[in-house]
């Protein structure tokens, strides 16, 4: 169906080449999924295929990529609308109607396809992707997850043979994540159609791939099954982190195939681990009866909790359950914020300049809006400057949390690790007592997540300092969090530590504790530690 | 009230018209009570879509607008003869640029003219913000003929994410407040337009990218899915700017 021959793709003003000499060949019905590193060109293999590469964003292609016998090299992306759906990163840029069921029929109308058909196979979609109750709804007013479901529905009524997704549940709770997955799983099973997706979060995806695609960044490609490629591979979910930590001579790719692996380890009696006496420090931030209210709908509903020093509380909860709110009001930036916050003593509300610099942290979902500098070295020396600290701190600061950043690279040059190492960075250098961070994770590889993990369990080391966090990266949550808050329609619904909360609820449990239920172990280190013990 | 459901070349129409009846009436008073009929006529008719946003942003450019036109409009033209206001020393120019002087006698005449100037240019740009942020650019390019196609791209991009930028602005300002900058004065712009312009380039090629890869403008002709009628009340709106129209 789709056809790779001797592919090599480079960038004009760029050292190095994104892809050389890729040869593949995606079968009718095949899904497969591209894997690598941040900034390693995964999303221009993807934009290859329907010829936005090089037709749309310039650089130089040798070789041939072909769908279905059409070669990009002769036929524009618009040529190939029938015959590829595409949803970018970030479908909320790509709308171009008002209401669900128009954007659904624009494709088909650019088509020219007659109002008959299309009326048809606007129902059909509507009823695949379960949109119908959503038909009327303006595409602003959508849920993440929902506006991932639209946009996929608008790929798909053109009737497309394949289609290509970039990080399609990135911006997805884990249950939104699931709805996507399995919908994209049974068209590939009903349908036959060809799906092409790029994923960080492999704990997600895996089990539904047929082969992977694993490129590293400097031109290099391998292609082959999920056990094959992950065998090796430094990019691997945590249940292959899990079996290459027992030493199993396979490894499963998914929570049954582990299961039935490890049944033998999960089988003996282990010594209940005593938790950790619980450190209580002194309170940092204070809540008190908060509540958000945008446009009569109450995003927070009088809600209450004290953090210590010492914590890592993590915020879940679904798409719109009132967490960003949540942190806003922490940080005081929610106008509409009503109740009692206090933050190591002061009302964030009122907090400017230095002194708000060195209260509060705060990194936002787009961590490139802290940044306005024309290079990581002015950003650097802006903040010693705002510090006054000694110049060149936060470039050392930089240089600890992601070594090899050149001081002369622009911000927007940076892959989105190193991107919000440097925000980090800048934040550190005034040496807050409280971070918070509104989903750090967000297009961060395995490698940069680990990184924060060490960055963020450091930080929370340090007297009087605490760290707030709102996530769906449930791994994250296992590995870092020594709390849980989670947050359902602007209530906290559960708080308590990581374990306990994320032990009760199937959807938000890591991949560990799926394979190793009912044994109370989050991560592989917990896995690893407890059979230690044992011997 | 109902807000009416208009066909979106309705608003564009109206707002040609009205312009043009402005521009030829050339009557202070006349331009204003038209930019109050206008800015009622979008605070009763707008939708809560981030281009019915757009309309307050309208306002305040062209009240800077008339500011600056007013004071470049006063400091640099030919003298007008007339009642003295006050008097700025002159700046002396060099003798090959006869007939222009800067600084020099104000006389309430000058002033007057500035004004009446910056209020018609003002109320051009309020009367075409007021068609911008009444009509979805969706709407608009779905009634748009595809041969217009380069033009209709460009147009779905300005105006869908223009009025984007304005939520984008105060999300990026509360980031800089957070990094403990100050949000007043001209540098704070600076650090907020930066941001802004790789966002709204990159939202821009996004758009562009999707709109291609979904076969816009391949095809010639467009089937319509639901098509957008042209109603008595479009008739009604467009009747009205045409009255005005005639009457100027």
């Amino acid at each position: 169906m789709i056809k790779f021959s001797n592919v090599s793709l480079i960038y004009p003003n760029s050292t190095t080449t994104v892809l050389e000499n890729l040869n593949l060949e995606i079968a009718e019905g095949e899904m497969v999924l591209v894997i690598g590193p941040t900034g390693s060109g995964k999303s221009s293999l993807l934009r290859l295929i329907n010829g936005l590469v090089p037709h749309h964003t310039g650089g130089i292609l040798a070789g041939d990529v072909s769908v279905d016998g059409n070669s990009t090299q002769l036929v524009k992306p618009g040529g190939m609308a029938h015959l590829i759906g595409i949803v970018g990163q970030n479908p909320a840029n790509g709308f171009v109607a008002d209401t669900v069921e128009e954007e659904l029929a624009f494709g088909m109308e650019t088509l020219n396809l007659p109002n008959d058909v299309m009326r048809k196979r606007v129902e059909e979609v509507l009823d695949l992707l379960s949109l119908a109750p959503l038909r009327d709804r303006s595409i602003a007013t959508l849920s993440g997850g929902e506006q991932q479901r639209v946009a996929i529905g608008s790929a798909l009524v053109a009737h497309p043979k394949v289609l290509v997704l970039d990080e399609p549940t990135s911006a997805l709770d884990p249950i939104a994540a699931e709805e996507v997955l399995s919908i994209l799983h049974r068209l590939v099973h009903d349908l036959s159609l060809t799906v092409v997706i790029a994923e960080h979060k492999l704990e997600r995806v895996i089990q539904f791939a047929d082969r992977i695609v694993h490129i590293n960044g400097a031109g290099v490609a391998q292609v082959g099954s999920p056990e094959e490629i992950l065998m090796h591979s430094p990019i691997a979910p945590p249940i292959v982190h899990l079996a290459r930590a027992l030493g199993l001579k396979e490894i499963g790719v998914s929570v049954r195939e582990m299961r039935r692996m490890t049944a033998d380890i999960r089988g003996k009696k282990y010594v209940e681990k005593n938790a950790d006496p619980a450190q209580i420090g002194e309170t940092i931030i204070k809540v008190s009866d908060l509540s958000v209210t945008y446009d009569a709908k109450p995003a927070l509903k009088s809600v209450s909790a004290t953090i210590s020093s010492n914590e890592i509380v993590a915020i879940m909860g679904r798409n719109g359950a009132g967490k960003s709110s949540l942190l806003k009001s922490l940080a005081g930036i929610s106008q509409l914020a009503t109740g009692f916050v206090d933050v190591a003593g002061f009302n964030p509300q009122i907090l400017k300049g230095k002194e708000r610099r060195t209260t509060i942290g705060f990194i936002p979902q787009e961590p490139s809006d802290l940044l306005y500098g024309q290079s990581v070295q002015i950003e650097c020396e802006q903040a010693d400057k705002d510090n006054q600290i000694p110049s060149g701190t936060t470039a050392q600061i930089l240089q600890q949390l992601v070594p090899g950043v050149l001081p002369t690279t622009h911000p927007r040059d940076l892959s989105e690790g190193q991107r919000l190492g440097l925000a980090l960075s800048i934040v550190l250098s005034s040496n807050p007592a409280v971070l918070i961070l509104d989903e750090p994770t967000r297009g961060l590889d395995y490698q940069a997540k680990k990184e924060l993990t060490r960055i963020l369990i450091e930080f929370a080391r340090a007297t009087r300092k605490c760290v707030v966090l709102a996530t769906h990266d449930v791994e994250l949550v296992a590995e870092l969090a020594t709390r849980v808050m989670f947050l359902a329609d602007g209530d906290i619904v559960a708080d308590g530590t990581t374990l306990e909360v994320l032990l009760s609820s199937p959807a938000f449990a890591p991949q560990v504790s799926k394979v190793m239920s009912p044994l109370p172990w989050l991560k592989v280190s917990d896995v690893v530690a407890a059979i230690q013990a044992h011997q | 009230m109902k807000k009416l459901s208009l066909h979106p070349l309705t608003w564009w129409i109206w707002a040609i018209g009205l312009a043009i009846a402005v521009i030829r009436f050339d009557n202070t008073v006349f331009t204003i009570s038209c930019v109050g009929a206008v800015a009622v006529v979008v605070f009763l008719n707008r939708e809560n879509a981030p281009w019915g946003k757009s309309f307050n942003w309208t306002l305040k450019l062209s009240a800077w607008i008339l500011l600056v036109r007013t004071i470049i409009g006063v400091l640099i033209g030919v003298p007008i003869p007339g009642t003295t206001l006050f008097t700025l020393p002159i700046l002396p120019l060099p003798s090959w640029m006869p007939g222009i002087r800067v600084g020099g006698t104000v006389t309430a005449e000058r002033l007057t003219s500035a004004l009446t100037e910056g209020i018609l240019i003002c109320a051009i740009i309020v009367i075409f913000g007021a068609a911008a942020s009444l009509t979805s650019p969706h709407r608009l390019l779905r009634v748009l003929p595809v041969y217009m196609y380069e033009f209709g791209i460009s147009i779905v991009i300005a105006t869908s994410v223009l009025p984007q930028l304005v939520s984008s602005v105060s999300r990026i300002r509360q980031a800089q407040k957070l990094r403990g900058q100050s949000l007043r004065g001209f540098t704070s712009w600076r650090r907020v337009a930066i941001p802004l312009l790789e966002e709204s380039l990159a939202r821009s090629l996004d758009l562009a990218a999707a709109m291609d890869s979904r076969g816009y403008g391949v095809s010639k002709k467009r089937s319509r899915y639901r098509p957008i009628k042209w109603r008595a009340a479009d008739s009604a709106v467009v009747f009205t700017a045409l009255i005005v129209l005639g009457l100027s």
